[in-house]
């Protein structure tokens, strides 16, 4: 009992069970670990050509002349944390049975686990995103605020989790249910289009949501523009109130995890 | 030192399962926000009330299904008590599972250190630890192996290596040393010894094994039905439930033995002779002409039997023999190891005509000595066929399927 109630004094075990969950998805692999970088570069191949090439895509507000490729790049960094962790949160705590059933542990950090992942992949995406900016010219101050400006996606994506995950041990379909989710969260949120593009009646509902939010501010700061404050820190006062509901939930239900494992 | 307050205290502890049949059970429970009920109760463990102490190792025995489990996770913190308390007041290490936290894609190595981790150790509390750890699991080059390729004897030896070098407070051991082999166990127990010898350690150790509860505990607690029927010195406990356990069998076997009329060697016991109709599951002594049947035979053996010939016969309340199926037409006559075991002797047809029937049984050795022989054992009556105005049956015991040919004699047409 006493454990699960300072989670946070857990972060070593917290530490092994990321690492482990990272090193895993590249154990046995040719590249090994190296795909950590390669996945994310074929990816901004992709967006590159494609975007860049053959749809010579502009963005209509374009103040400083970056390309297409790297504005979307900046902001699917972002959503891909979120992404990442939700849709592997409905099996981030079914897949341990053994975790919840035979050994005293604090069940609550198991959905940390996708999302620690996520921040690693992350890192390398913005280790990405420099190096572009670096090479495009674009380099900017401002880029460091990009890490903080995560902030409230990091919460959000925490807080769905909890939940999702909870909900996962019961009912097996969860892992069905949320990838398509994910995937309409994408074309909602301002990834392939600024906010700005879309009508006024439902701007509101962008700059607000901690998904859009962050992707807003995200791409602002690596583009060195200015940040819209007041919806950042709206998304973050929501995204914190998300979370606490999600782990209160998590918590009530975590006594019966065992039962129906 | 009396005024220390109980390592463990358990009050009043009851745990009920609730269990639904679907899993859409479960979401119209939630949706309806508990006011209808979809589930089942459970009571696993019902009012449960015991103190250990330090330096105690406590058996908990029971038989399957008597709530061991149930208690020892409620113990550990991983259930949480329908009502009731359950307190302790040191570090506890459970080890419900042997090697529950290894991941089989990582090595030796790799596991053992995040074991460490999930008792609660960091990296350097494990280095101090590893070299003993790697030691005593006696697996040599294997450790930086992935533990997938290991055999099942190394896996235990690893995990049970990895614990019992956690260095914790109370120790939870559930049937967790009936495997590996003979010397290892031996090895493990010695261990264990080690860690109750001296220190204030506790040690709670479910088994079905009792002499090993006889042999490691200074307690037994012993649960049925989710109740303690009794606790006190283990040496008392394990040789009353060894009296219970034993009275049970021998009050089933009294029951239901059946008592040969011929011979009787002593080395097979014959629990049942049944007569089933088709598939079905329930036993019947009443049974149509021209149905499928099977014979079912119970049966104990105390050594091994080698080829023994098995006879299932017919034979009518007067000892009339009428049919006997034996094992000594197959090509290949099966060996029974000691123990329970059943047979089964299908009847595609049973023509046996309408009357009053019995059954023998035999049991010969490959040698066609007689180790149990006896007739007059199950009674059953057949019936004739619900619409027997139509079929009209002839005399006899059995309904054979004649042909008649009516030919006229050669040369005359």
């Amino acid at each position: 009992m006493t454990n699960s109630k300072h989670w946070f004094a857990q972060r070593y075990l917290l530490g092994q069970l990321i690492k482990r969950d990272v090193l895993l998805r590249y154990r046995g692999a040719m590249f090994g670990v190296a795909w950590v970088f390669i996945n994310p570069l074929i990816m901004l191949c992709i967006y590159a050509y494609v975007f860049g090439h053959i749809f010579q895509a502009r963005w209509p507000q374009q103040g400083n002349g970056a390309p297409f490729w790297l504005v979307l790049y900046s902001g699917l960094i972002a959503f891909n944390i979120f992404s990442d962790t939700v849709s592997r949160a409905p099996t981030a705590v079914k897949n341990y049975p053994n975790f919840v059933k035979k050994i005293i542990f604090p069940v609550e950090i198991l959905p940390l686990v996708p999302l620690g992942a996520a921040i690693v992949h992350g890192v390398f995406n913005i280790l990405i995103l420099l190096g572009a900016l670096a090479w495009t010219g674009l380099l900017n101050s401002h880029v460091a605020l990009y890490p903080i400006m995560l902030a409230p996606i990091v919460l959000f994506a925490l807080g769905i989790s909890w939940f999702l995950a909870a909900w996962g041990v019961f009912i097996k379909d969860m892992s069905q249910i949320v990838p398509p989710f994910v995937q309409m969260a994408m074309f909602l949120s301002p990834v392939l289009y600024p906010a700005s593009a879309v009508p006024e009646a439902i701007r509101a509902f962008y700059s607000y949501n901690p998904l859009g939010a962050v992707i807003e501010a995200c791409r602002a700061a690596a583009l060195g523009q200015s940040i819209n404050w007041s919806s950042w820190s709206g998304a973050l006062v929501l995204s914190i109130i998300i979370t606490g509901l999600g782990l209160a939930f998590f918590r009530h239900n975590r006594e019966e995890f065992a039962d129906a494992l | 030192m009396p005024f220390d307050d109980p390592a463990i205290s358990v009050r009043n502890l009851t745990k009920t399962y609730r269990l639904f049949g679907h899993a859409g059970d479960r979401v119209k429970q939630f949706l309806t926000f508990g006011v209808k009920r979809f589930h089942r109760e459970f009571t696993a463990l019902k009012d449960l009330s015991f103190d250990i102490n330090k330096g105690e190792a406590v058996g908990i025995i029971g038989r399957n299904g008597s709530g061991k489990s149930t208690l020892l996770q409620l113990i550990c913190g991983i259930l949480k008590p329908t009502s009731g308390t359950v307190q302790t007041h040191r570090r506890i290490s459970a080890l419900l599972e042997l090697g529950a936290g290894f991941n089989p894609e990582f090595t030796g190595r790799e596991n053992v250190y995040f074991q460490g981790a999930l008792m609660g150790f960091t990296r350097i509390d494990m280095e101090a630890r590893f070299d003993d750890i790697a030691a005593f699991a006696e697996i040599g080059e294997f450790i930086d192996q992935p533990v997938r390729t290991y055999s099942s004897g190394m896996f235990v030896r690893l995990a049970f290596a990895a614990m019992i070098h956690a260095d914790a407070d109370i120790l939870v051991i559930d049937e967790a040393l009936a495997v590996g082999d003979e010397a290892f166990q031996r090895k493990c127990f010695s261990k264990l010894l080690d860690y109750l010898d001296g220190n204030e350690k506790i040690l709670l150790f479910v088994s079905h094994n009792i002499r090993q509860v006889e042999r490691i505990c200074s307690r037994a607690i012993w649960l049925e039905d989710g109740r303690v029927v009794q606790q006190g010195p283990a040496r008392e406990i394990c040789a009353a439930y060894q009296d219970r356990i034993h009275q049970q069998v021998q009050d089933t076997h009294e029951r239901s033995k059946l008592r040969p009329t011929f011979v009787d060697s002593g080395e097979v016991d014959v629990i049942r002779l049944q007569l089933f109709k088709g598939a079905d599951e329930e036993p019947v002594d009443e049974i149509e002409i021209h149905t499928a049947v099977k014979v079912v035979i119970d049966f104990r053996c105390h050594s091994r039997l080698i080829a023994p010939d098995i006879i299932v016969g017919f034979h009518t309340t007067d000892s009339v023999f009428i049919a006997a199926a034996s094992t000594a037409i197959l090509p290949m006559q099966p060996d029974f190891p000691a123990g329970d075991h059943r047979v089964e002797v299908r009847v595609a047809d049973l023509i046996l005509l309408p009357g009053v029937y019995q059954m023998r049984l035999g049991f010969l050795d490959r040698h066609l000595r007689t180790m149990w022989s006896g007739h007059k054992l199950s009674t059953f009556r057949v019936t004739a066929p619900a619409r027997s105005d139509v079929i009209r049956l002839p005399p006899g015991l059995v309904d054979m399927q004649f042909e008649w040919v009516f030919a006229l004699p050669e040369g005359k047409q």
